[in-house]
């Protein structure tokens, strides 16, 4: 086959703005601009999707994370004597007061004590031999359907969210030794 | 600071392997009027502008410029040959003596570098494979039909949990045959190129492909008399079910080029740039 040259402006991106001579530093210049125009180019020309293919907003992603990682550990969860962290992942509770209800985020820990969510403030507490069962219902806001964890406690129950269910669910049935009265077929 | 505090600079574009003086007319960024400043048997192609970079928040004009940029480059390739490219908006404070004078103190480099470079050029690689493919060759279409009558059966919770474990799974097979296919074909290819590199990142692929995944991804530095080799090779690939190559060039080689700084040196300029404003 033979190679094509359409001198398209999509083809040059790459090449132009990151590549080629780059001069040294104590030689007078300014280099520079790049990044502005190279950066909203790049997310003109490709589409959101395209960008998370190929990691263009991986770095924005996870200065993000990093970010929120920074504010979260600046008042850190307060850890009982002999307290382990076996799981810490992302997610969410549904709070209901009255007829407002809302979704407040945080991190999940799973100890080998207890079940919490963390934002800087406690947000739920449980210890791990009170969960009894996790089970999974779709709801539908605004249209779409979610698929929302309830979390059956001893005297209740609660709505959440979590970022890895599979991990979540493992980390609670290793600690409290039991199977939760959920199955999910192996393979 | 004003225009007038800033001083004068030069816009470069490329290296060229010429003493004599050319004028290739206005074709530079803006229609600035291209020149070249000459230290011994090489030259810089550059047009002269203020010391300052050339930002826009327009993307149709920051597409001109760069369309322009190359356009130059390509120029100068047609008539001399082997150039070294410069990066885009990479413009140098002062007159042309400032230009010449690091010419002279990098000449050394300059010319060994042309010299490697000679009667090669840049080729861009990139193999796509239709997604129904790549599962079928990470076996996952046979799963997928069993997953599918497991999943029928079970209630709606735990039918959910296995499906997304389910696609974990499978995400990860697709990957790993993915760089099997990757490496195989960088395996194909490497005797017919001078140097490789993988990209690990492309803005954006043409309308033909999408939908289709991105195998490989690789800007080869070639000989002029192995490009039709390289087709041949490709051809091969491209023929092959499922498959499709996107071969383009030959563009200057800007991924080849040495950068002329130490690595810590790029960053820190960098750091001085202001995003935005």
């Amino acid at each position: 086959m033979d190679p094509e040259k359409e001198n398209n402006i999509v083809d040059l991106l790459d090449r132009c703005l990151n590549k080629g001579i780059i001069l040294n530093a104590d030689v007078i210049i300014s280099v520079a601009g790049v990044p502005l125009i190279g950066i909203s180019l790049k997310a003109a020309i490709a589409g959101i999707e395209t960008m998370l293919d190929y990691g263009m907003m991986e770095a924005w992603d996870t200065g993000t994370r990093e970010w929120y990682a920074a504010e979260l550990t600046k008042k850190a969860a307060v850890l009982v004597d002999g307290e382990e962290i076996l799981l810490r992942t992302f997610g969410s509770i549904r709070e209901s007061r009255g007829i407002i209800q809302n979704w407040r985020p945080g991190y999940w820990y799973i100890t080998n004590k207890r079940l919490f969510l963390w934002n800087g403030e406690m947000l739920f507490e449980t210890p791990l031999y009170g969960v009894k069962a996790l089970t999974v219902e779709t709801e539908t806001y605004f249209d779409k359907e979610h698929n929302i964890l309830i979390l059956h406690i001893n005297g209740g129950s609660i709505r959440i969210r979590v970022s890895d269910v599979i991990e979540f669910r493992e980390a609670i049935e290793k600690v409290s030794l039991k199977k939760l009265e959920m199955e999910i077929p192996a393979f | 600071m004003s225009e007038e505090n800033i001083g004068e600079g030069r816009y470069l574009y490329c290296i060229i392997n010429s003493g004599a003086t050319q004028s290739p007319g206005d074709t530079g960024i803006e229609d600035n009027p291209v020149y070249t400043i000459l230290y011994n048997d090489i030259a810089a192609v550059v047009h002269s502008c203020i010391a300052k970079p050339y930002t826009t928040q327009d993307n149709a004009k920051a597409a001109e410029w760069i369309l322009s940029h190359n356009y130059v480059i390509d120029c100068a390739a047609k008539k001399f040959g082997t150039v070294l490219p410069f990066s885009f908006d990479t413009i140098v404070r002062g007159s042309d003596e400032v230009v010449s004078c690091w010419l002279k103190k990098s000449y050394m480099t300059l010319k060994e570098e042309l010299e490697r470079l000679k009667n090669k050029a840049e080729y861009s690689i990139q193999i796509f494979c239709d997604h129904e493919y790549l599962a079928k060759l990470a076996g996952g279409d046979h799963e997928f039909g069993e997953m599918k009558e497991m999943v029928d059966k079970m209630p709606k919770g735990a039918a959910y949990l296995f499906r997304r474990r389910f696609e974990l799974k499978m995400k990860d097979a697709l990957s790993t045959e993915a760089s099997r296919l990757s490496q195989e074909f960088s395996s194909n290819i490497r005797e017919h190129v001078e140097e490789m590199r993988t990209d690990e990142k492309i803005s954006h692929v043409p309308e033909k492909y999408a939908g289709k995944k991105l195998i490989a991804a690789f800007s080869c530095l070639v000989c002029e008399d192995k490009a039709g080799r390289l087709g041949e090779a490709l051809d091969k690939i491209n023929k092959r079910e499922g498959f499709a190559v996107r071969f383009t060039g030959p563009w200057a080689p800007y991924s080849f080029v040495r950068r002329f700084d130490e690595p810590g040196n790029a960053v820190q300029k960098r750091e001085g740039i202001e995003y935005g404003s």
